[in-house]
């Protein structure tokens, strides 16, 4: 039996705190686009989404200052050298060792909480899509200030598809990220990590 | 002032400027005064200055009107003091636009066709910088092209100038701040003033317009009854278009939509945050368009993605769930 205490009471409070504006996001969002009045009502929606998506800009300049300020950024930091090896390791067991029960390529420790494919899921999905998808919500909340046509396009298009389409990554994102917190060594290990902060594992190998 | 034009007049009313010309009857036989329309303009408002007082002896009162001979309608000659006094034009006196004959009481008929029009008055006083009026000629190129000034040129044709749309004793556009469902039942009130015959659950030509209650009290008439080509964010075209020309296609809107979503866009999201502020402008603002970002080809492959990630999960998850049989039984 091994307990690490990985996630500080900031963390889990900004992790959850976040899933839940972009849960709240995601709905509206999918209210607005589809037009789906019965789930959310459109002048109830679009407030909302307006509102959690200014909350989740604040929401990831939190992230950036507890990565840069309380320690949690060395686990974004890609290591470009064992990062080939480590990515190889980590798929494979996801597509083939998880199905024969291969012990866990990767072992949980302080200093390092995520494993390869993680690490790169959450650095392109926290430092690419993220400021993507604000960037383009707030050029909507303030499309007077853009310019009319963009490389040819109407400006707002443009930014119109940017948002859905990073929407839908987004979404996938969300799928897979429910999935895999589920591979750890029982499927709730990691939940419980995250709504606790401790690491608990009974094998030394899981 | 931004060219969205928003005005506040009514049509019946306005059709009192070219009337107003026309007294018939008057109980005042005050000497009209012919003065510098320039005279004073910046010590006192347009309607005490000059002659204006001695027009409005008579124009102010509310009963003021005739009935045509020829149309059996009721012409409004009633000027609207305080509508007056707040308008664009309040800096004018009544001599500065109506120059000639009316010294006689009643006016003559032939008063009447001293042919005023907003385009010419404005045109002629591009040079005068007190009072510096916007230029109209482009929207008066555009309305020659309106379905409006198309039918009154055919024979028999009823007349159709600015003023059957806007009263120019009233004109205000309305400021910035006014919330945009005023803006738009302001816009609208012109159209629908006339066009009573689509007052009704079920307006004719718009059988097509799915709830067009909804419709009309969130975008303007001429949102759609303008060319989508050529359109200027700031200054909606005077090129009215009939029904057969007009947009029909929802996508216009509910979708990419280009030239049609822009302006509207822009027109919302600039009243908006005038009216609220920053912050409050971000979350309330409702410029968005149910389907304006609707991608048939995104949200096909966006979904294809997903679900077929979701199918791979549960294949994943039943090939881990064996995996984790298998290790019990072996156990």
């Amino acid at each position: 039996m091994s307990a690490l205490y990985l996630y500080p009471v900031w963390l889990r409070l900004w992790h959850w705190l976040n899933a839940t504006l972009f849960l709240t996001s995601l709905a509206t969002g999918i209210s607005m686009h589809f037009s789906l009045g019965w789930l959310i009502p459109f002048d109830v929606a679009v407030p909302v989404h307006n509102a959690a998506g200014i909350l989740l800009t604040v929401s990831w300049a939190a992230f950036l200052i507890g990565n840069a300020f309380g320690g949690n950024g060395k686990h974004y930091l890609v290591n470009i050298r064992t990062l080939p090896m480590d990515l190889y390791r980590q798929t494979r067991y996801y597509l083939y060792g998880i199905f024969v029960n291969e012990p866990h390529p990767f072992h949980v420790s302080a200093q390092h909480k995520l494993n390869a494919l993680q690490t790169l899921s959450y650095v392109g999905v926290m430092y690419g899509l993220m400021p993507l998808l604000i960037v383009s919500g707030w050029a909507f909340l303030f499309s007077g200030e853009l310019p009319e046509t963009l490389f040819g396009f109407g400006t707002i298009w443009l930014v119109a598809m940017a948002h859905l389409l990073l929407a839908w990554m987004m979404l996938l994102f969300l799928v897979v990220h429910v999935y895999i917190i589920t591979t750890g060594e029982t499927p709730t290990t990691n939940l419980k990590a995250m709504i606790t902060g401790w690491h608990r594992e009974k094998g030394t190998s899981g | 002032m931004t060219g969205n034009l928003l005005l506040q007049h009514r049509c019946g009313a306005a059709r009192a400027l070219s009337a107003l010309i026309v007294l018939l009857w008057s109980a005042l036989p005050a000497a009209v005064v012919a003065v510098d329309a320039r005279d004073g303009a910046d010590a006192e408002p347009g309607i005490t200055r000059g002659d204006s007082p001695a027009c409005m002896r008579c124009h102010w009162m509310e009963t003021m009107a005739y009935r045509d001979r020829e149309t059996r309608e009721i012409v409004n000659l009633s000027i609207d003091r305080d509508a007056y006094e707040h308008s664009v034009h309040h800096e004018l006196a009544c001599g500065d636009c109506h120059e000639r004959g009316y010294r006689r009481y009643p006016h003559r008929t032939t008063t009447a066709e001293e042919g005023l029009t907003c385009v010419g008055c404005h045109e002629e006083r591009q040079g005068d910088e007190r009072y510096s009026p916007p230029n109209l000629a482009g929207f008066d190129i555009q309305f020659q092209h309106s379905v409006h000034a198309l039918e009154a040129k055919e024979p028999g044709g009823t007349p159709f100038s600015c003023f059957s749309c806007h009263n120019p004793h009233s004109f205000k556009p309305l400021p910035n701040d006014t919330p945009v469902k005023q803006v738009v039942a302001a816009n609208n009130g012109l159209c629908l003033d006339c066009h009573t015959e689509l007052l009704t659950p079920v307006p004719k030509g718009h059988e097509w317009l799915p709830r067009p209650q909804a419709h009309w009290s969130a975008v303007r008439c001429f949102d759609c009854h303008t060319p989508l080509e050529g359109r200027d964010l700031y200054a909606p075209s005077h090129e009215l278009l009939g029904a057969a020309e007009s947009n029909q296609n929802c996508v216009e809107c509910h979708s990419q939509g280009g030239e049609l979503l822009a302006q509207l866009y822009v027109h919302r999201a600039e009243q908006e945050r005038e009216q609220k502020g920053l912050l409050a402008h971000a979350v309330y603002n409702d410029a968005y368009i149910i389907g304006m970002s609707r991608s048939p080809i995104i949200d096909r492959i966006g979904l294809a993605v997903v679900v077929l990630m979701v199918l791979g999960i549960v294949a994943h998850g039943f090939g881990r769930y064996l995996a984790h049989k298998r290790k019990r039984e072996a156990r």
